[in-house]
């Protein structure tokens, strides 16, 4: 990490001096009108992440997940031809929710109501009692499809009926400049979730930023990074703002010197990628791909997923909101698949050395949001290295249009 | 009768076997509600053996290791969650950390 040295203070508001120093409005994080805008005019009309395709991997295989935020419930399916399919979980009949269950694998999908039956591409294949129908035609009925599209195994939908851009288009430079990162390499995954009463921006805004490291993660972090970083303000190697995506990238120097690994991380690093480690600089893939600026490359996907890639490693954060001062905190880590038991260990180290500093993120935000909410503040103080809080909010409010 | 529930080689890991716990959210729930007198005790036992214990089980398959052997391989997970509460915070938990009941563990 580069210490902070007057060369390189105030460096991004020098690189993006349309992105403003003022203090920011902190009305967003608490306004209930506020955020049933965003809910109109930002949920209901971007690309969404809802998971990954080696969660579908046979034909028949279903997701169910819940997007409270656009008031749905979005059934994925693998059709037995093979493409991955989005509806509303909706029996086209009265209104039930078709499918119960979070995931699995039927051949068909059968309405507990009614008993009418959907196949895995979505059409309607049986309606009981159907001579007691008026002029039904079942083939303008199946459930209501969401567009849905895959970006390197990622599965995207968009609530809106007439998306304007292509998922391909809407993640512009984040997909040229991410493409052949090895997400089909790293498919043992580990996922945690939290609910917290807190703005979906304030959990954010705790996590773009490097700033906080060295005070809310000076036990966890310190090994990762050069010698007495609890002592050394860090600023990032790069930020790059895009039209509604950024990036902030750290550079770790490199290996950490043999005397600051704990023992049992020292046993961990022999086996495998550990996320801590794999931040601070530790290599694992060998040669570094060029999908990498730095070492720990934390992207913001607008509006509500994150994907932080390392060497040999990565985790992605989904943020869904439930209300102005409630999300669900979706997190999930990435690694090889792991053949043996030392793997499996040092994969066991990695996700507990993430899930701990995790925590200490999480102290944060109910506390911030109870304080927002009384009022006492208006605005936040920012900072030249929470440029990337200052960029959401600008482009949460061009989308909510105050 | 064989009474043993670890491996031969690692016998005199038996009284430890408590720790020995399938899921991660077992095993963090045993390392909060554990004494750091009884953590550290666990740690300095098994640390020494860690090596040993991989080069072991690395002989295994993953999805079809005996009873013992899997038995074993819980318990050195158990090492990968203690790790922080020794050497990070001297303490069982995160210190000043969000409540580790309401960040779940979605995937066992």
């Amino acid at each position: 990490m580069a210490a902070s040295e007057n060369g390189t203070a105030q460096q991004w508001a020098r690189k993006f001096p349309q992105i403003g120093t003022g203090p920011v409005s902190n009305r967003p994080c608490v306004s209930p009108e506020y955020f049933e805008l965003e809910r109109e005019r930002i949920f209901k009309r971007v690309w969404l992440n809802m998971g990954r395709v080696e969660e579908l991997p046979q034909a028949g295989d279903f997701l169910v997940r819940d997007v409270a935020v656009c008031r749905t419930s979005i059934l994925l399916v693998r059709g037995k031809d093979g493409k991955v399919r989005g509806f509303h979980n909706m029996c086209s009949h009265r209104g039930n929710q078709l499918v119960w269950d979070a995931s699995g694998n039927r051949r068909a999908f059968t309405c507990k109501f009614h008993g009418w039956t959907y196949d895995s591409t979505g059409r309607l294949i049986g309606v009981t009692d159907e001579p007691n129908f008026f002029d039904l035609k079942k083939e303008d009925n199946g459930p209501t499809p969401v567009a849905t599209d895959i970006w390197e195994g990622f599965i995207f939908v968009n609530l809106d009926p007439n998306p304007k851009e292509s998922l391909r288009e809407y993640l512009g430079e984040v997909a040229d400049h991410l493409e052949g990162y090895p997400f089909d390499k790293l498919t043992t995954r580990f996922t945690y979730q939290a609910d917290e009463r807190v703005n979906w921006k304030v959990l954010l805004d705790a996590q773009q930023e490097g700033y906080h490291v060295p005070f809310l993660h000076k036990r966890t972090f310190v090994k990762s990074f050069d010698d007495g970083i609890q002592d050394i303000i860090f600023h990032a190697l790069d930020v790059r703002l895009f039209k509604r995506h950024r990036l902030v990238s750290a550079g770790g120097s490199g290996e950490s010197p043999a005397s600051n690994l704990t023992p049992v991380e020292a046993l961990a690093r022999r086996y495998g990628a550990t996320t801590l480690a794999a931040m601070g600089g530790a290599s694992y893939g060998g040669k570094k791909g060029s999908q990498l600026v730095g070492t720990f490359d934390f992207w913001a996907i607008f509006p509500n997923f994150v994907m932080a890639l390392m060497d040999g490693t990565y985790f992605t954060y989904n943020l869904w909101p439930l209300a102005v001062d409630h999300t669900i905190w979706e997190v999930r880590t990435y690694y090889p698949q792991a053949r043996n038991a030392g793997e499996r260990f040092s994969q066991e180290f990695a996700k507990c050395g993430l899930r701990d500093p995790l925590l200490e993120d999480g102290s944060v935000h109910e506390r911030i949001q109870a304080m927002l909410g009384s009022g006492a503040k208006t605005h936040f103080i920012l900072q030249d290295e929470e440029i990337l809080l200052r960029h959401n909010y600008k482009v949460v409010a061009d989308y909510v249009g105050e | 009768m064989d009474e043993a529930v670890l491996p031969e080689k690692f016998k005199e890991l038996e009284p430890f076997v408590v720790w020995s716990l399938p899921t991660e959210r077992a095993r963090n729930r045993k390392r909060l509600a554990s004494s750091m007198a009884e953590i550290q005790a666990f740690y300095d036992t098994i640390l020494p053996r860690g090596e040993a214990i991989i080069e072991y089980l690395n002989q295994f398959a993953l999805e079809e290791m005996p009873m013992k052997e899997k038995r074993l391989f819980y318990l050195v997970l158990s090492l990968a969650e203690v790790a922080n509460a020794v050497e990070l915070f001297k303490q069982p938990g995160v210190i000043d950390g969000f409540d580790p009941e309401r960040f779940l563990p979605m995937h066992e």
